[in-house]
């Protein structure tokens, strides 16, 4: 063995030594690099000698000159070009035309922690998202919201149309079922983004609880939506643990990596954006018409229809029948965003700082969403060797999301209570501004919208910064040290208010009801990682290791106040004070990464890895798990035999990944929970359990590709096929009640997701008046639960009868159920339906035309899928549904009531709809001012000038009978989505822009 | 400095600690530092837990089984289930985990663990004397046979599985009458406790047991459960006897109407406590209430003083557009309760009056009419009614009976529909079915019991 060590050794030593020789054999290259279809000189062009780290970089006039070894290769590289080599043999002026990367097949993704790979080298499916195609179209008020159907893979459903956000986001399927968590990890430069939904109580004031799902119905928004999505330079979106599995143990919902806009050299650029905008309500249901016949059917002839008809022809007499979806939702809210960007820098130093105001009005009075957003991206050179860079972003925003969704003997939900009142309800307030009792539900949506509170302000630190040491380099090898880390605070501070004068308020004991909210999340991470890069013969090998820590502590506290004096939300001014909740939590987690890439001259690249972590949220806290990798990309087109004739590009890939879930907080201890009685302070023993065999979920996942590039890259698909099998998943074991222990979290199960994702983008026509661009991109995922060692369960909504979701081996835990009881599936009940989509599929296209006029749009369809439509419940309940009093079957009975009978009868399926859709989600025309115009105008102040018109959501069909088939009352749930309870309608948006720069 | 040595320090500093500091729940403490030799005050928290999670039943007892049994109404505006479903509007049989039923099914078992832990602590603890001990566990056994009681009479002839210590090995469902019987005997060995623990207890109860908060008192309220007990399981003889050694006190009349009152209570405070669960303010403008049923008003003797004492006329009906008569006409809601003053008003969930009226009962079945007949004086002359002048076969006084026990009993966890279905009486003569609904018997099986069955 020593003797084969020694041999091999040698034989490195030997490739080294014959290296260094050919250097010996200089030659000066020089020559100009310039724009192929332009013939423009191209500055900052990087010139390497292949299979070295010696090169230089293209001047401000394109001119380059490098000492060069004969007969080595030269690589002329820029972003955003394709990459060209060009053989040296004795010719000592290279002149060289770049070609534009349409397809972006140079781009570098990130494939370690510590390091990057061009995309054509990519074993897996990474898709990018750069700002041109984040901002390009429209302005979007959340980042997640400016993602929708750019990604292969992706879906994203927004819970309801609210100001502020609030997207689940999932890639490629269901990873978790409950535990863990079922959103991606958002990286924005290194940091961990805490993107979780705070709570603010309103599930308590509005009385909203209660059904199968403990989840709370307080319609927060997950905070993603607090970053502006104009300081983004590019996203990258790991999909699966393949992709992901170097984040180890929180990767298994994917990873999604932010980068900011970072300095550039030069003389300070000035970048100045207006929007101004409006949103208006995308779609009103129609709420149905009441007239003498319709009061009959519906109350009856008797006393009390009387009644109605005599209040109903007040109504009419005062001219007050009213609309009221038009009245509460008919608002036309105004958008402003305001972004002023400076960017610059010099050899040492280049800074990025951004301003922006963003301030959206809602479709409902008092609602709104604003963003004030600082930022400082600054990189420095400290010595020759040490690069150190520093980004900083301050945010405040503030939410007023009004009061939709779910109630309970309340009233404090506007949409839920206007399912239940008639056209000619006696709402208006009069002229001292008394709002008249609504005698068909506990309280006026018109005092609700006027008078009551529901807002959130977080104010928030993302700090990040990175360390780069180059140790030592040679003329074939370098050793870095990289150390990256940073923190993200987030405080909020929330307050629901209902105030005492209120009806429903009037109607309790200690009428006036404020909660308030406070929350500081502090998440702070550090790696260090030691890049080792080396280059033998045609080979290149990255060697990377390194240790990642991260720490997560936050405090939350809600405190309520009932029993207000007049018009006080000070909880001083409240009879009866109590802590509703106080949590705090304490998560650290610890990860040790070893990877080793192996280029074998751009034909195969090779890769394997593995990572190793530890977690407080595990049983076992101080227990590591280990989490592998390994893939291969394979470039046929680079290999000899290849003849690239119509074919630029072919590349076949597989790539195999492991990553965890972790329980979540709480879910392994056995507590006690407090509860006063009388003055005595009891402790009742909870109803969780806890397993002591509990481990991490896994998923573990294979994906397989090829990616071909026709015409020099102007047609490229990308078509990918992946199996990711999540196991020991952990999910609630429900022993039989009786026990009192009605939850223990264990590794319950098996999941598998299958998926395909196709991506096809060319350039039909490119000319120099006329130029677009096309990419069609389809996505399917289908789920299904392969191994359940617990009990069958339902979960997720109201129980049963208002339908929800299957837990089954054999069946896709997306699968709706409800009444009647059945003997065909597990678990007793009946199949209605499915709450994921057959297939997704977007369609983008971008023109260039007459020079200076950009258009694009992108339409997104999503096939199949259904929904849980209790808003329809609840219109036919209140006979509100748009024709509830006709009748189609002749028996009679309303139709509404019909339905609404039929249900009760125990057919839950009446209210479980199809829930596709096409939507326009956005659609843009800008104009650039020429050149010779603005050199003109006010004598050239201006380098550039933009303007434009957009819209985002202005188109939408779909069979679905509500406001929009994107809903969840639940919030960001793994299962529980697509449950709609009377939601804040979804708005259109329509902008005008103008960019500025000087 | 050389970059080498920040280099240097940030490694050796990331790579020192390879370990992380574990971390334990902290928000509140474990089961285990209970369970593991509690002190008396770890004992007291559990004590006071235990009747914190005792009370919850009664508002779903109340109202589910009310609306079963057409005291009273439901209306509650925001789920149409609370109508459609509770009153079998358009379905006869009930489904698993069928809507809002879980409070009197899995609240009264978590009261059921709570006193199971409550017990299991005491046992490991060296910190209480035997007579300590036997205090605690006599509580704890008392309630808990109390708590069973509910899930059984919801679940009825589907039975309850009453040995429930082990989580993961749950013993069978027994029966109702073998149910019943092993409530009883829990109910037995919570009184031989007490009677092993000495003068006073080692931990304080709320007021709501004042008078009772002894082992003297609590083997009062022990033997009260156990008559109620005994009478469900047609044990009149056993019922007789438990009343005997309860608080049943027969010496009431009109002027001292507060007599039948007597007996422990739950109680209701403002926040963090909880408020009493029925009170509504008289006259609110909701569509969120309990109603009277009318057939109450409808039904009620002239005189009888508990017409006023717990129906309210209001100002202004409410509706409920679920309830409507056979015309289609929606049933204004014109009567709520009157009871409760206040939120906080403790609410009394076995008193003197139904312990007389266990006794007239026990009376009649055992065969002494006379006595019953006296007894159903004593409800009929506290609330202001001549004595019973009808007829005295034994049909006629259980028909009396049942008439007082439904006026005295009205919206107290449900007695009517419990009461007629154990006398074999719960059909449409006695059930006021306007509404268009149907009576269930019980209610289903829940679907965590079947599918623990299923898989073990």
């Amino acid at each position: 063995m020593p003797m084969k060590k020694i041999y091999f050794l040698s034989m490195i030593l030997f490739m080294l030594l014959s290296f260094s020789q050919l250097l010996a054999q200089d030659l000066r290259v020089s020559g100009t690099v310039t724009e192929e279809s332009t013939g423009e000189a191209l500055a900052g062009v990087n010139v390497i000698i292949q299979g070295t780290t010696t090169g230089t970089i293209t001047d401000i006039q394109g001119n380059y000159s490098l000492e060069v070894p004969r007969g080595s290769t030269l690589l002329f590289s820029f972003v955003g070009y394709l990459t060209q080599s060009v053989v040296v043999q004795q010719q000592t002026t290279v002149d060289v035309e770049l070609k534009q990367d349409v397809t972006n097949l140079e781009e570098v993704v990130i494939s370690g922690l510590a390091s990057t790979v061009k995309r054509t080298n990519l074993a897996n499916a990474v898709a990018t998202v750069n700002s041109e195609q984040l901002r390009g179209t429209t302005t979007q008020q959340t980042l997640d919201n400016a993602l929708y159907g750019k990604i292969p893979g992706v879906n994203m459903n927004a819970n309801g149309g609210a100001p502020g956000g609030g997207i689940n986001v999932q890639l490629r399927g269901i990873s978790t079922l409950g535990a863990g968590s079922s959103q991606p990890l958002y990286i924005i430069d290194g940091v961990y983004l805490d993107n979780s939904a705070i709570r603010n109580g309103r599930t308590q004031v509005s009385g909203a609880s209660g059904g199968q799902s403990t989840a709370t119905q307080d319609n927060a928004s997950n905070r993603i939506a607090d970053l502006n999505p104009d300081d983004i330079e590019n996203i990258e979106v790991l999909k699966g643990p393949s992709a992901a599995a170097i984040y180890g143990t929180r990767a298994n919902a994917g990873v999604i990596i932010i980068t900011t806009k970072k300095g550039s050299t030069g003389k300070p650029k000035i970048r100045l954006n207006q929007d101004i905008g409006f949103a208006e309500g995308q779609n009103f249901v129609g709420f149905d018409d009441w007239n003498p016949d319709k009061i009959t059917a519906y109350y009856g002839t008797g006393e009390t229809g009387q009644a109605e008809l005599q209040k109903y022809n007040e109504a009419l007499a005062e001219g007050r029948v009213a609309d009221w979806e038009e009245e509460i939702y008919g608002e036309t809210g105004m958008l402003y965003n305001t972004q002023l960007s400076i960017t610059g820098g010099n050899e040492q130093t280049t800074y990025f700082i951004s301003g922006s105001l963003q301030d959206e009005e809602g479709i409902i009075q008092r609602t709104g969403f604003q963003r004030y957003s600082i930022r400082a991206n600054i990189e420095q050179k400290l010595w020759e060797k040490v690069k150190l860079n520093v980004n900083t972003n301050y945010i405040q925003s503030e939410s007023d999301r009004g009061f939709t969704g779910n109630q309970n003997n309340t009233g404090g939900s506007m949409g839920y209570t206007l399912a239940y009142t008639p056209s000619y309800a006696d709402l208006f307030p009069d002229e001292q501004g008394n709002y008249p009792n609504n005698s068909y539900f506990n309280d006026n949506p018109l005092a609700i919208r006027d008078l009551a509170d529901n807002n959130f302000t977080v104010n928030r630190f993302i700090t990040s910064f990175g360390l780069n040491y180059d140790i030592f380099q040679t003329t074939n090898s370098f050793l870095r040290f990289n150390m990256s880390g940073g923190v993200d605070y987030l405080t909020s501070e929330s307050l629901v208010y209902f105030p005492e004068i209120l009806q429903h308020q009037q109607a309790q004991a200690n009428p006036g009801d404020v909660m308030w909210g406070k929350s500081n999340n502090f998440n702070s991470n550090i790696q260090g990682f030691l890049v080792f890069n080396t280059m033998f013969g045609e080979f290149t090998s990255t060697t990377q290791a390194g240790m990642v820590k991260l720490h997560q502590n936050s405090e939350f506290i809600l405190n309520r106040g009932r029993g207000l004096a007049g018009g006080q939300t000070n909880l001083q001014w409240a009879k009866v004070v109590s802590v509703q909740e106080q949590t705090n939590r304490e998560v650290s987690d610890l990860g040790i990464v070893f990877q080793e890439e192996l280029n074998w001259g751009e034909k195969i690249i090779a890769t394997l890895g593995i990572r190793f972590d530890k977690s407080t949220l595990n049983f076992q806290q101080n227990e590591f798990y280990a989490f592998p990798k390994a893939s291969v990309a394979v470039n046929l087109h680079n290999f000899d035999f290849f003849d690239s004739g119509l074919i630029s590009q072919l590349k076949l890939r597989a790539a195999y990944g492991e990553t965890g879930g972790l329980p979540l907080f709480g879910n392994t201890f056995e507590s006690l929970t407090p509860q006063l009685i009388g003055g005595g302070l009891g402790g009742q023993v909870g109803t969780r359990g806890v397993d002591p065999d509990l481990v991490p979920e896994t998923a573990a996942e294979i994906e397989v590709g090829a990616d071909i590039a026709l015409f020099d890259g102007a047609l490229s698909l990308e078509a990918t096929y992946y199996n990711k099998k999540v196991n020991d998943l952990i999910l609630d074991l429900i022993p039989a009640e009786s026990t009192g222990i009605l939850a223990i979290a264990t590794n319950a199960a098996d999941l598998e997701n299958k998926g395909i994702e196709l991506g096809l983008s060319g350039t039909p026509i490119r000319s120099q008046n006329f130029e677009w661009f096309s990419q069609l991109l389809w996505w399917k995922n289908e789920s299904e639960i392969t191994r359940l060692n617990i009990p069958t369960f339902t979960t997720g909504g109201f129980g049963p009868s208002l339908g929800s979701y299957l837990i089954a081996e054999g069946y896709s835990p997306t699968t709706i159920i409800g009444t009647p009881s059945g003997t065909e599936i597990p678990g007793g009940f009946t199949v209605y339906g499915d709450r994921q989509a057959d297939f997704d599929m977007s369609f983008f296209n971008s023109f260039r035309f007459l020079k200076n006029f950009e258009f694009s749009f992108l339409l997104h369809w999503k096939k199949g899928g259904d929904n849980i439509n209790l808003s329809s419940l609840l219109w036919d309940d209140g006979g509100n549904t748009p024709g509830w009093d006709e009748d189609a079957d002749n028996n009679d009975t309303p139709d509404g009531l019909d339905r609404l009978l039929e249900w009760a009868g125990g057919n839950t399926g009446v209210y479980i709809q199809e829930s596709s859709y096409v939507k326009l989600r956005e659609i843009g025309l800008y104009y650039n001012v020429p050149a010779n115009v603005t050199d003109n105008f006010l004598n050239g102040a201006f380098t550039s000038i933009k303007f434009g018109v957009s819209g985002n959501n202005i188109l939408l069909y779909t069979p679905y009978e509500s406001y929009d088939p994107e809903v969840s009352n639940f919030g960001n749930q793994p299962i529980s989505s697509n449950i709609e309870v009377t939601p804040y309608p979804s708005s259109r948006r329509y902008f005008f822009h103008i960019a500025l720069e000087f | 400095m050389k970059p080498i040595y920040i280099f240097l320090l940030v490694m050796t500093s990331l790579v020192f600690s390879c370990d992380v500091d574990e971390v334990v729940d902290p928000n509140n403490p474990s089961l285990a530092s209970v369970l593991n030799d509690a002190s008396i005050a770890e004992l007291q928290v559990l004590v006071t837990g235990l009747e914190a999670r005792s009370r919850v039943y009664y508002t779903n007892a109340t109202q589910m089984f009310g609306s079963f049994g057409r005291e009273v109404w439901a209306y509650f505006g925001s789920d149409p289930r609370f109508q459609n479903d509770w009153l079998g509007l358009v379905r006869t049989e009930t489904y698993p985990d069928f809507f809002a039923s879980a409070g009197t099914y899995v609240n009264p078992y978590l009261a059921v663990k709570q006193a199971n832990i409550l017990i299991e602590s005491v046992g490991n603890s060296s910190a209480v004397t035997a007579e300590q001990a036997a205090g605690m566990t006599g509580f704890a056994k008392t309630i808990k046979g109390y708590q069973l009681l509910w899930p059984l009479m919801q679940q009825y002839q589907n039975g309850i599985r009453v040995d429930v210590e082990d989580p993961l090995n749950p013993g069978e469902t027994l029966g109702y009458d073998a149910a019943l019987a092993a409530i009883r005997s829990i109910l037995d060995e919570g009184m031989s406790d007490l009677q092993a623990a000495g003068g006073s207890f080692a931990f304080d109860l709320t007021a709501g047991y004042a008078g009772f908060n002894s082992p003297d008192g609590m083997m009062e309220v022990n033997r009260a459960i156990a008559a109620r007990a005994a009478l469900y399981a047609e044990d009149y003889n056993g019922a007789l006897t438990a009343l005997s050694n309860s608080f049943m006190d027969l010496d009431v009349d009109e002027d001292s109407r507060e007599k039948m009152y007597v007996g422990p209570a739950h109680v209701y405070g403002e926040a963090p406590d909880i408020n009493n669960p029925l009170f509504y303010p008289l006259n609110a403008s909701t569509s969120t209430i309990l109603i009277v049923h009318p057939s109450m008003i409808e039904d009620a003797l002239p005189g009888d003083a508990r017409v006023d004492a717990k129906f309210f006329e209001r100002d202004e009906p409410v509706n409920n557009s679920n309830i409507v008569d056979s015309n289609g006409d929606n049933i204004p809601g014109e009567y709520q309760d009157a009871r409760y003053a206040t939120n906080t008003d403790p609410i009394p969930f076995i008193r003197n009056e139904e312990l007389i009226l266990i006794y007239a009962e026990a009376q009649l079945m055992t065969s002494n009419p006379g006595e019953a007949e006296d007894a159903i004086n004593i409800i009929r002359n506290t609330w202001g009614l001549a004595d019973y002048s009808g007829g005295s076969s034994m049909d006629e006084l259980m028909e009396e009976i049942l008439f007082q026990r439904r006026y005295s009993l009205w919206a107290e966890g449900g007695h009517r529909w419990i009461d007629l279905r154990r006398t074999d009486r719960l059909n449409d003569t006695y059930v006021d079915l306007r509404d268009g609904g149907n009576i269930f018997t019980q209610v289903s099986r829940r679907t965590s019991e079947i599918n623990w069955d299923l898989d073990n």
